[in-house]
C-alpha cells in the first residue's frame, strides 16, 4: 500500500459509475431488444398446414384435399379438419378454394348438381361458383371462394390461412 | 349452425334461409349396455358434427336430447313429441332426429319429423384418417337424403 493509494473520493466515483452503469444498462436492454425485436422474429413459416397431397398428382379437375390441424380453443385443444378444393389452371399453376360457401357457410361440392356440370355447387340454397371460384349471379352468394395460399414442400402440398378475394 | 351464441346471431339474422333443424338423441345407460350407449352417443356426436359442417347454412343442429334407457319407451316418445311440437311451432318445415338406438324405429310411424338411424361404427382405437374419412362417407350418404327432401317440397 504504497504510491497508488486510491482515495474515498476515487473509490466512490468508481463504485457509483460501476453500479450506475449497470443500472442504466438493466434499462436499456430490455428496450433495445424490444426495438430490434420484428426484426428478430421468425417468419410464419408454421402458418402453412402440410397435406397428404402430392403435388405432382394434381390435375387440371378439382380434387377434394383433406388436412388436420390443431386448434387451440381457450385452454381447450382439439384436432380440427378442414377440406380445400385443388386443382392446376391452364398454367400449371396450383389453385386451392376453400369448400366453404360465402353465402352461410355450407360446403360446396364440385359436380355437385347433374344440372350444372363442371361449377362448385353448394347444396343448401343453390350456390354456384365456377371453377376459378367466381360466384354466379343470380345464385344467392355474393362473392367468389376464399383461396388458399399454396406452397410446395418436398413435393407435398402445404396450405395457408384462407383468403377472401 | 351450431348451438352457439355466434351461429344463433346469425340464424336470428338469416332465419328464412334456416328450414331445417335436427335433434341428436343419445341413449344413456349404465347397465350391462353402458358401452354401447357411450359408443351410439360417441359416434352421433362426431357425426352431427360433421353434418353440421356440410349444411351450416340451412339447419339448425340442436343440442342432443339425451335419454335414460331405463324410462319406458312410451314416456321417451311423449318426452319426443314434446320437442316436435316446440320444433312445429317454430316454423320449421323440416324436422330430423338422428340417433344410433334402434328403439326409435319401432315408433317412428307416430313422428312428424325424419328419423335417421345410423347403426354405429366403433370409432375408437381407429386412426385419424380413417375415421374422417369414414365419416365423409357417411355424411355424402345422408346428403342425398336431405337434398331430396329439401326438393320435393321447395
Amino acid at each position: 500500500m504504497s504510491k497508488n493509494r486510491v482515495t474515498r473520493r476515487q473509490f466512490l466515483n468508481y463504485t457509483l459509475t460501476g453500479v450506475g452503469g449497470f443500472m442504466a444498462a438493466g434499462m436499456l436492454l430490455p428496450m433495445v431488444r424490444f426495438a430490434v425485436d420484428p426484426v428478430l422474429q421468425k417468419k410464419g413459416e408454421s402458418d402453412f398446414i402440410a397435406t397428404n397431397q402430392k403435388v405432382a398428382d394434381l390435375t387440371t379437375e378439382p380434387t377434394r384435399v383433406d388436412y388436420s390441424f390443431e386448434q387451440q380453443d381457450g385452454w381447450y385443444s382439439s384436432e380440427e379438419t378442414g377440406t380445400a378444393w385443388v386443382y392446376k389452371d391452364e398454367n400449371d399453376k396450383v389453385v386451392a378454394l376453400s369448400p366453404v360457401c360465402k353465402h352461410l357457410g355450407c360446403t360446396v361440392n364440385w359436380n355437385g348438381d347433374k344440372a350444372n356440370e363442371n361449377h362448385f355447387y353448394c347444396p343448401c340454397h343453390g350456390g354456384l361458383y365456377t371453377k376459378d371460384g367466381t360466384n354466379v349471379p343470380g345464385t344467392p352468394p355474393i362473392a367468389a371462394l376464399d383461396v388458399f395460399p399454396t406452397k410446395e414442400v418436398d413435393g407435398f402440398l402445404h396450405l395457408g390461412k384462407a383468403e377472401p378475394r | 349452425m351450431k348451438w352457439h351464441t355466434q351461429d344463433i346471431q346469425l340464424f336470428l339474422k338469416e332465419r328464412d334461409y334456416i328450414d331445417t333443424v335436427i335433434l341428436p338423441l343419445y341413449p344413456v345407460s349404465f347397465a350391462d349396455d353402458i358401452q354401447q350407449t357411450v359408443a351410439m352417443t360417441e359416434f352421433i356426436n362426431l357425426l352431427s358434427g360433421q353434418l353440421e359442417k356440410q349444411f351450416k347454412g340451412r339447419i339448425l343442429m340442436l343440442p342432443g336430447m339425451s335419454y335414460l334407457k331405463t324410462i319406458s319407451e312410451e314416456k321417451r316418445l311423449a318426452d319426443l313429441i314434446e320437442w316436435e311440437k316446440e320444433l312445429i311451432s317454430q316454423d320449421f318445415k323440416h324436422i330430423f332426429y338422428i340417433t344410433s338406438d334402434s328403439d326409435w324405429k319401432t315408433v317412428e310411424e307416430q313422428l312428424d319429423g325424419g328419423l335417421i338411424w345410423m347403426p354405429s361404427i366403433p370409432l375408437d382405437n381407429m386412426d385419424d384418417q380413417y375415421k374422417l374419412s369414414i365419416l365423409e362417407d357417411q355424411v355424402k350418404q345422408l346428403l342425398n337424403v336431405f337434398v331430396k327432401k329439401w326438393q320435393n317440397n321447395d
